[in-house]
């Protein structure tokens, strides 16, 4: 069987969790749940880089440092993010994105 | 009845497992991963679907703690560390504290979805479909075992040859914390 040891495994379930996240940041309204979406598809990235950090020999180190990388830009992203949120919430009081429409009337 | 939905997830969650190691002769890193993976791909879908957003964000812990248990698996110790410190003790929290400061008890969010969530649905299918047929086109030239890196050995290139890209990541991350006060701070009054 050999799940555990084939890159192959690893990817396919990085792509399902891409998808996942896609389908979360096309279908959800609140902007929060988006922005938890838009995580679970670096989630997903990450988990694709490490795959390829500790199956492809000639970057046996550089996978786990770029995913590290990664993690830290994530985090900036989601702070940013978030007050953004915050900043509008605090002007239209509702976290919905589809009644975010000033700029359409 | 919570044991009974109890029992219910635990057996989604083994059974894979038990699939692997049984009937198709795996090992035990074999049915930990099927296990991980299918806990992994469980929460991710309860985050995206589910309607009380307060358990979407406890469901993508959990989803963060089952992707740290795959990283053990393949290898990256130190990575799996940092994701439980940086996504389930830094992100969640912080998306956990925007949840409850946006959320307010007169303004129950009605609909959960768009209008457009079937054919997200759809497009996100097909997205799946095609990066799994691409990846099983494509011969990656991997190793048939995955190797273990050592905290040590990762230190040494970190700090050798990724050094830059490590103090810029630093500046930015600090940029992103002064921003993410600014434009989250409450606008004073005008005395005007």
């Amino acid at each position: 069987m050999g799940l555990a040891n084939s890159l192959d495994a690893y990817l396919v379930l990085s792509g399902a969790l891409f998808a996942i996240g896609t389908f979360g940041f096309l279908a959800r309204r609140n902007a929060i749940s988006m922005l938890m979406s838009i995580e679970l598809m670096l989630n997903a990235v990450n988990l694709a880089i490490v795959a390829f950090g500790s199956f492809v020999p000639a970057l046996k180190a550089d996978g786990s440092i770029i995913a590290l990388m990664v993690m830290a830009v994530a985090a900036a992203e989601a702070t940013v993010g978030l007050a953004i949120i915050i900043a509008i919430y605090r002007n239209r009081k509702t976290p919905l994105v589809d009644e975010y429409d000033h700029m359409r009337r | 009845m919570n044991l009974l939905i109890a029992a219910i997830a635990g057996a989604i969650i083994t059974t894979p497992a038990l699939l692997v190691f049984v009937l198709g002769g795996g090992s035990v890193d074999d049915a930990l991963f099927a296990a991980l993976a299918t806990l992994m791909l469980t929460s991710a879908l309860l985050v995206v679907t589910m309607r009380d957003i307060i358990r979407c964000g406890l469901a993508m812990i959990v989803a963060f703690l089952a992707l740290a248990g795959i990283y053990v698996i393949v290898g990256a110790p130190l990575v799996a560390a940092a994701q439980v410190i940086v996504y389930i003790g830094a992100i969640s929290v912080l998306i956990l504290f925007a949840i409850m400061l946006t959320e307010s008890k007169a303004a129950p969010s009605r609909l959960v979805f768009q209008t457009q969530a079937i054919p997200a649905a759809v497009a996100s299918i097909i997205l799946a479909v095609l990066i799994t047929l691409g990846i099983s086109a494509t011969d990656w030239g991997a190793a048939a075992v995955r190797f273990r890196l050592g905290t040590e050995a990762l230190a040494q290139v970190l700090f050798r040859d990724y050094v830059l890209p490590f103090e810029v990541v630093s500046v930015l991350l600090l940029a992103a914390v002064v921003g993410g006060v600014f434009i989250a701070k409450r606008e004073p009054e005008d005395p005007s």
